[in-house]
Formats: C-alpha cells, sequence, structure tokens
C-alpha cells in the first residue's frame, strides 16, 4: 500500500482553521531571522477523505484482540471493555490541564486516591505511585526506590538477583538504575534453585526481581524460603505484577512478603494494548519504602476536604516523567475494577488458570510442555520435537495466522535447557471454551502437517496481507524513513 | 461476568477434561498459609448503568473543562484536534493490538510508524527517528544517557530553562551513573551563552538545551552548536511544544546531534498530564546507542513492500542487561495519533496553525502591555508562550479568570523561586483563543 506521503496532490488540503484576523502582525517581527524557517516543512497535501480511507485500510492490515484469539503469552490479552473507553474520554477528564489549579480537578484526584486504595487491598501493599508510564517504567522507578532505601541507610548494595527466566525488562532496568545484575539458574522443576540463591544473595545485594507465577507460567513452590533468605540477608523483593492475572483473590504479593510492585494495568487491568501502548506501570510498596517514591501522591485532607498532590519530601527517587500519571489507563482500570467486584476479580483468576490448564492438558500429547506441572494462567511448551521435520517454533507460529489466529508468545522465555524453542499460551479469562477448543483442534493440526507436509508450515503464512519478511535486508537497506527509501532507488 | 464467558457447567467440564475435581487442585503450588481467604474488602461488582453513573458523578467534580480556555501550557498545550483522529484511533484493529512482533499481522501499525518516522525526519532535518519513549520527559533522561554511552565521558551541561519536570527526571534517571549535572543559568529569557563558553571542556559529554525554552524563549541554537561542538561536545535538543516546528528552522539544520521532541500538541488529548508521546531523532552513525523501537524497510517472499521492527539487537527483550533501555510498551498509540493529525494538516495546515499561534500569542502580550497592568521582566523572542508581570496580586486575577471559564497561567515562581519572578505569569497562546477572546482574556485582566 502506498504511504499517506505518497499519496500528496498539490493544493489539496484536509485541514480546516478559522480565518487569520492578526494581518497586523508580521511573522518577520515576532520570529527572529536566526530562527524562521524560510521554508514550509513539506509533510503531505491529502484530503480528510483521503486520511480517513488510508488509515481504515491501514487498519485492516491488522490483527486485533477483536477479531479473535490473541494468545500471547505474559501479554494477558484479555477484552477491552468498550465502556472503560467511554468513560476515560469524558470531556472534563480528557480537557483537564495539568497544572491546573488542584481545585478544578478533584475528580481527577479522587479518582487516583480511591485507585491507590483499590491496587492497595488487592496486592496487599501499602501506598501506590500511579506515576509510570509502563511496566519497564514501574520496574526502573521500583528498583530506583529500593536503591535509594539502602543508600540512605549508608548501605552500598550494587547487586540485584534475576532468574534466568525474567522478562528482559528485569535485568534492562536493574542496569539502568545502575546495578550489577546477577542471573540465577532456574532448576528442574522451573523455579528458583535455593540453594544458589542462598549462595548469591550477599551483603552487597540489594534483592531479588521475581514474577509469580513466573514466565513460564509456573508459581514459585519455593517462594516462602526465597522470601526468608532474601529478607533475612537484609535484601528486599520485587514482583514483576505482570502476570498478576493469576493471583487476583488468589495470592496477594504483599502478603508473601514483597516489598516493591509493579502492576501492567495494560495486563491484569484490562486497558488496551495499542498496538504497544500506552499502558500504565503503576507500583505499590510496603511502608517502608513510601518515604522514597516519586513526587507527588495523592492525598485527602479532611478539614478542607480536598484532594491534593502531596510532596514526597526530600528522600524522594524524584520524578520519572513529567506531571502525573497516565490518567485515561487509570480511569480504565477504575472502571474495569467497580465493574467486576471482588467475586469477579477472583472469577478472572480462577478462570484464566483453568483455560491455560486446560490447554495445557489437551494439547500436551501434541506439544511438549516445557515443565509438565500444572500452570498458573499462562502454559508454556516447546516446538523442540518438530526440528526432525525441519519445522521451528516459529513455523508453527506463522502457520496460526493462516487459520485466522494470532501467534503465542514464541521463543519467550529462553534459557537453558528447558526452555527452548517455547511457545507460550496465554489465554485470559475473556476467552470461551469453544475458542480454546477451536485453538486447541487448529495446533493439533497443526502438529500434523508438521510431519505430512512441513513445507506448508515453513512457507507460511499463506493468507495474510504479506508473506514472510526479510528482516536481514531491512537492516542491510536501513530505509527508516521515507526519504531514506528515495534515496535508496537512486542509487539502485 | 459479562467478560467472562465461560459457565459454570463449561468450568466443571474443564476440570474434567484436565483431570482434577476442583480449582484448589491446580493451585497446589501456593504454600496455603498465603492463600488469601475469603473476599478482598471492594466494592461490590456494578452494572454498566452504574459504574457510568458513578463515574460521571465524579467527572462533575472536575471544573467543565471543555467549556473552559487554558492559558497555560508549560509542557501541555490544547491544541484543536480534528475529528477524523479520534475517529480513526477507535479502530479496533490499532487499538487493541499489541507490539507489532508478528509483521505479517501488523502491516497497519508499521507501516503507520514508517510514516510518521518519515514526517518528523522531514520536520526536524534528522536522519533516524524512534517514534516512542514515554514522554520529553522520560526521552530527555533517555537521551542524555545516550550521549554517555557515546561518549564515555560523565559531565552534562543543562539549560535552567529545560522544562523542570523535564530536568527532574533527568536528574533521577542519570543519578545512578555518577554523572555531574552542571547547571547553565540564564540571561534576559535565555540561556546563557557567555557562560556556557566558560564552563564547557571536552569533559563535558553532552549539552541540554530545550528551544523554544520553558519561558517560551527562542534559543540562538546557530551559536550554541558552534560552541558546543568546538569542544566535542554533543548537543541535545529537547522540543517540548512541537507546533513551534510549522514555523521554525528544523534542529537538524543546527547539526543537533540527539533531538526529544514531545508530541503532545500533535493531535494528542490534554489527559491531565499524560499519555503523551516522544520521539529521538539522531544522527545514522549513532543508530547503535538508540534506545527504545524503530521501523524499517523490506520485502516479503513476493518481493511486495513491507514494514518490519529492525536493528533490535539493541533492545531489553535481545540484549538484557545489556539494552540500550529497558523501554518495551511505549506510547505507540499516540504515534498513531500524531501520524492521523500530521496527515490532516500537510504542510500548509502544519505551517498555518503554528502561524496562528505566534501571531495570537504576541497579539495578546501587546494587549496586555498595552492595558499597562502588566509589564515584561524580560526581553526575549517567543513563540507561542510568554512571560509577563502583573502589576497586581495574581491571586485574584486567578479567580477573575476561572470565573469567566479561563484556567490561569502558570505562577512561574512556584517553579523558580527568585524574587523577580513574584506575580509573573507565563502565558500560552495557542489557535484555540480566537482574537475575540483574547480580547476578553486581555480585558478580564485589566480591568
Ligand atoms: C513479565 C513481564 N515483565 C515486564 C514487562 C514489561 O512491561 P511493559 O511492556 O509494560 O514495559 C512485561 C511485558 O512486556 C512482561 O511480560
Amino acid at each position: 500500500m502506498k504511504l499517506i506521503l505518497e499519496k500528496s496532490i498539490k493544493n489539496r488540503i484536509g485541514y480546516s482553521l478559522p480565518p487569520d484576523l492578526f494581518e497586523d502582525i508580521s511573522l518577520e517581527d515576532c520570529i527572529p531571522e536566526y530562527a524562521l524557517d524560510k521554508n514550509k516543512k513539506n509533510l503531505t497535501a491529502v484530503s480528510e477523505v483521503d486520511v480517513i480511507r488510508h488509515f481504515t485500510a491501514l487498519s485492516k492490515l491488522n490483527y486485533g484482540l477483536d477479531d479473535g484469539f490473541y494468545p500471547l503469552g505474559s501479554c494477558t490479552m484479555k477484552y477491552n471493555p468498550k465502556i472503560n473507553e467511554k468513560l476515560a474520554s469524558l470531556n472534563n477528564f480528557t480537557y483537564a490541564h495539568p497544572l491546573a489549579p488542584q481545585e478544578t480537578v478533584q475528580g481527577n484526584l479522587e479518582i487516583m486516591y480511591h485507585l491507590n486504595k483499590l491496587l492497595s487491598e488487592i496486592t496487599g501493599m501499602d501506598e501506590y505511585t500511579m506515576t509510570p508510564a509502563a511496566g519497564a517504567h514501574g520496574e526502573l522507578t521500583g528498583v530506583l526506590v529500593m536503591r535509594k532505601y539502602f543508600l540512605d541507610q549508608g548501605k552500598k548494595r550494587y547487586k540485584m538477583l534475576i532468574p534466568d527466566s525474567a522478562h528482559g525488562t528485569n535485568p534492562a532496568s536493574a542496569a539502568m538504575a545502575g546495578f550489577q545484575v546477577v542471573e540465577i539458574k532456574s532448576n528442574q522443576n522451573g523455579t528458583i534453585d535455593l540453594s544458589e540463591l542462598e549462595r548469591l544473595m550477599d551483603k552487597e545485594t540489594v534483592g531479588l526481581m521475581l514474577t509469580n507465577p513466573n514466565t513460564v507460567g509456573l508459581y514459585d513452590e519455593g517462594i516462602v524460603e526465597i522470601e526468608k533468605i532474601v529478607h533475612g540477608k537484609g535484601g528486599l523483593l520485587y514482583y514483576d505484577g505482570a502476570n498478576m492475572n493469576a493471583s487476583l483473590g488468589i495470592l496477594r504479593p504483599g502478603d508473601v512478603g514483597f516489598d516493591v510492585v509493579h502492576l501492567n494495568l495494560h495486563k491484569t487491568f484490562s486497558t488496551p494494548h495499542g498496538g504497544g501502548g500506552p499502558g500504565a506501570g503503576v507500583i505499590g510498596v510496603k511502608k517502608k519504602l513510601i518515604p522514597y517514591l516519586p513526587t507527588p501522591l495523592v492525598d485527602f485532607d479532611s478539614s478542607t476536604k480536598q484532594y491534593y498532590l502531596k510532596e514526597v519530601g526530600s528522600k524522594s527517587i524524584g520524578k520519572v516523567r513529567a506531571f502525573w500519571a497516565n490518567f485515561p489507563v487509570l480511569v480504565k482500570t477504575y472502571v474495569w475494577i467497580l465493574s467486576m467486584g471482588p467475586e469477579g476479580l477472583y472469577k478472572a483468576s480462577e478462570t484464566s488458570i483453568i483455560n491455560a490448564n486446560y490447554v495445557l492438558a489437551k494439547l500436551k500429547k501434541y506439544f511438549k510442555p516445557v515443565y509438565d506441572r500444572y500452570c498458573g494462567h499462562e502454559c508454556t511448551f516447546t516446538g523442540k520435537e518438530y526440528k526432525k521435520y525441519g519445522v521451528k517454533t516459529l513455523d508453527i507460529a506463522k502457520r496460526l495466522m493462516d487459520y485466522g489466529m494470532h501467534p503465542p508468545t514464541i521463543y519467550f522465555p529462553h534459557f537453558e535447557p528447558y526452555a527452548e524453542e517455547t511457545i507460550m499460551v496465554e489465554p485470559p479469562e475473556s476467552e470461551s471454551k469453544e475458542m480454546l477448543d477451536e485453538f486447541i483442534d487448529t495446533m493439533i493440526k497443526i502438529s500434523e502437517e508438521a510431519k505430512s507436509n512441513p513445507e506448508l508450515l515453513t512457507s507460511a503464512p499463506h493468507k495474510t496481507p504479506i508473506r514472510r519478511l526479510d528482516d536481514a535486508l531491512a537492516v542491510k537497506m536501513a530505509i527508516l524513513t521515507y526519504d531514506d527509501e528515495l534515496n535508496y532507488q537512486k542509487r539502485q | 461476568m459479562r467478560y467472562i464467558p465461560n459457565t459454570e457447567e463449561q468450568k466443571k467440564e474443564m476440570l474434567q477434561e484436565i483431570g482434577v475435581s476442583s480449582f484448589e487442585d491446580l493451585i497446589q503450588a501456593i504454600p496455603g498459609h498465603l492463600r488469601w481467604q475469603g473476599k478482598l474488602n471492594l466494592p461490590p461488582a456494578m452494572s454498566e448503568m452504574e459504574v457510568e453513573e458513578n463515574l460521571n458523578q465524579i467527572a462533575q467534580k472536575n471544573f467543565n473543562f471543555s467549556q473552559m480556555k487554558p492559558l497555560i501550557g508549560a509542557g501541555a498545550y490544547l491544541h484543536f484536534i480534528p475529528e477524523a483522529v479520534k475517529f480513526l484511533l477507535q479502530r479496533e484493529e490499532f487499538w487493541t493490538c499489541y507490539t507489532p512482533y508478528q509483521p505479517e499481522l501488523s502491516q497497519g501499525t508499521l507501516q503507520s510508524i514508517f510514516e510518521y518516522q518519515s514526517y518528523i525526519a522531514r520536520l526536524t532535518k534528522m536522519e533516524v527517528v524512534i517514534p516512542s519513549i514515554y514522554d520529553g520527559a522520560s526521552a530527555t533522561g533517555e537521551a542524555a544517557l545516550m550521549a554517555l554511552r557515546l561518549t564515555h565521558k560523565n559531565k552534562v551541561i543543562v539549560s535552567q530553562l529545560l522544562h523542570p519536570h523535564y530536568f527532574e527526571t533527568l536528574k533521577t534517571y542519570l543519578e545512578p551513573h555518577n554523572t555531574e549535572i552542571i547547571e547553565l543559568p540564564y540571561l534576559e529569557g535565555l540561556t546563557n551563552l557567555d557562560r556556557l563558553k566558560e564552563i564547557i571542556n571536552e569533559e563535558v559529554a553532552a549539552v541540554i538545551i530545550q528551544s523554544p525554552n520553558f519561558f517560551g524563549g527562542i534559543e540562538k541554537l546557530e551559536k550554541i552548536s558552534e560552541i558546543v561542538h568546538s569542544q566535542g561536545v554533543l548537543l541535545i535538543n529537547v522540543i517540548v511544544e512541537s507546533m513551534a516546528l510549522g514555523i521554525l528552522k528544523a534542529p537538524g539544520e543546527f547539526k543537533v546531534d540527539i533531538l526529544v521532541g514531545n508530541t503532545q500538541s500533535f493531535g494528542l488529548d490534554l489527559n491531565y498530564g499524560g499519555p503523551y508521546n516522544a520521539y529521538l531523532a539522531t544522527k545514522k552513525q549513532y543508530i547503535r546507542q538508540l534506545p527504545g523501537r524503530i521501523v524499517g524497510e523490506t520485502v516479503d517472499l513476493d518481493g511486495k513492500r513491507a514494514f518490519v521492527m529492525t536493528m533490535r539487537a539493541r533492545e531489553q527483550d535481545i540484549r538484557r542487561e545489556k539494552a540500550t533501555s529497558n523501554i518495551c510498551t511505549n506510547h505507540n498509540l499516540n504515534v498513531t495519533a500524531s501520524n492521523i493529525y500530521l496527515s490532516l494538516m500537510g504542510t500548509e495546515g502544519l505551517y498555518r496553525t503554528s502561524l496562528l499561534n505566534t501571531k495570537s500569542a504576541h497579539y495578546l502580550e501587546n494587549l496586555l502591555l498595552k492595558s499597562g497592568k502588566f509589564e515584561r521582566v524580560f526581553t526575549y523572542p517567543f513563540f507561542n508562550e510568554f512571560l509577563l508581570k502583573s502589576k497586581e496580586e495574581i491571586d485574584k486575577l486567578d479567580k477573575k479568570l476561572l470565573q469567566n471559564n479561563f484556567i490561569p497561567p502558570l505562577k512561574i515562581y512556584d517553579f523558580y523561586p527568585e524574587n523577580k519572578f513574584k506575580n509573573t505569569l507565563l502565558f500560552a497562546v495557542t489557535e484555540v483563543l480566537s482574537k475575540n477572546v483574547l480580547n476578553k482574556v486581555a480585558q478580564i485582566l485589566s480591568e
């Protein structure tokens, strides 16, 4: 499809503006010569109709969650309720300026205040900051809080323990916060090797970042010992809440002893993924860490009956972004929690766990589970067994597209010798048994195709708007803008 | 529950197929004493009707903002957003999908990002564009970290006229990396270049300058670039009000090394401060140190043009602790919004909107000066934001403005607590304030 820049027709317009009534003011009088551009920036010239058709056509090249099954592991692609969108886009919210006087934004502050209480109850934490913009941003914020806590006590702990099964953002966030990352190997049960933990957790180590259930989808059975070891040696426990969808009303990270928790509101809490955000990565902490949270928090003054932004104080890590939060994402979360109620939240986790175990039980004859145990809200297989037919996990994923489904997460997690060629399926509570059965049947069919006609898989997909891409060529050509493309053509 | 399709019967069937008698059997790995007993202490589930009523009531506790016009910017600007932007954005194919890891099912998102990268490259005359970091402040932090990696040095000079929230964020991002931040003072509303000349030397990794700066002032980027580059130092330029690019020379013309552009002004709602978006642009030679995702062009098996996330060996999912950044989920939907916005505006629309912003702002400044109730604290060239000192106590003005449905300008003293800024306001004027409305503002403020 042509780029919108290629559809440009001289003198065509897609904007409308009121007339310029400032004839007596000249641009040259306002803007000094050193800064004024003599030329207009060349973007495009298209009509509103062109724009509507172009982006509608583009949208049809995408596969969204409302199109069908989207079992992307670790991403919790659950249904995004439509009422959430409506209420997050009420004019009083969308037109609120972040620096408007606080008495004018009492509604916003009330939502932030209450959401803090709701999330604290759900996770067993003492206080949430609404600030971080995504999970990784929450991780960075959280580990900076841990760092500051120790520095404040005059302790220099510079290492962070991270399991080999952790999401890539965990080590990357720890490194951004200046920590040296120490990897812990997973054992044959897919969980943390306790003797390794015992050995590595020392006085120079700030603590452990843990996902539970972990990225393979397994609850760590050693959680009680893990807590004892880390806290026993003066460390702190960080909970990556990307997998919180397995724990609502079942297991509160705060009760386990986690000191910091981040939640991906765009996962467990039903807000849409937007093709890669925006979401929100709020973090909750235990009392002793509140003074280190980014500033400000939201509080309520009972004498004036006003909500207000409260400075955190001199121990705060400072700010991690401009202004306060990804506010509409908070509204959607709030609406979802109110719509679900406590029973609904529990039901969400219960259903997602049953869904995942159902898929695991029905598929394990055809695809080997990475670990053959009951799983949490997602299950992980390996495509290794199909290598002998010349078929990789990638090929299985691509073939699924021909059957109208989005592939699961593939090649993550990856750690040897247990998790290779992985296929991680997360079927959240919004997926029905019929949908799962269709997926299971399709996967079984693909497993048969892999043996009888592997070429069908290795050349898949066949029914998508485009076929497989040449990744190496993209790197080689390095065409990153339309003008790069024009230059490239000239050179050829 | 309407979002959970499976019935009790289906649940039983599924448990049977799994081979367990109850759900509890599936979660035996959770130690019993940790298992949450009973019900979470949360409000009972509400029907859609009730939840809507509830939220409407809360929203009413805000002022009626859609009837109000802001005279404040300071990092968030109310520009007009054509309805087509919002309409298109609601298409579920853009809204409900995730990161385009599977390009065969994501060409819509990928092409849109590529188009956006193309627009930003043209607007800024920069070579490479990373489309999405969370916002301008976090992107400024990322840009500084990138400069440290590129230079292996650990000092940065930062103009005091960088947005204070960006400055605070920058400090947080740099704090763990043993970096020295040297503040560069201002003079007459612009960054003090004589001072820059005095303090810069080869040990500095980068100089960070916002233009238009926090006071709205248009910095002398050509001179700054000369000074900075004469010492082999990197120049990081931050643009908070991207609308200025419609009429200002592109940063690329001044050989800016890393450009941070906050793009809230391109089709994004105010939303009480987020989600916004920022791009990071640089020269091709620095590409390997860029944080975040980028989209490139390639072909599929049939030779058809297609788009894909590329140069991924920088990212956290591949490099883990050695990645250039931890960023994963970014603000992609806002990239789509800005792409649609820029397409509608086009060459002419962006220029005219930018022009209208300039003229309207200068018109109001002039009216207020003429009223005799305001005076300048500095004289400097500006785009659509400017400082004026009121001869009256400004708290009274706030009330009057709110009563007349205006969100008051920023009290600059709150961010720069210096005596000369007592009763000084930072006004922002965009195209949403017509000449009539500006006359009214001036009248209210000079009564
Ligand atoms: C386990 C885990 N941790 C952290 C993250 C990072 O979250 P985000 O993408 O919102 O930054 C993700 C998801 O991408 C994840 O799956």
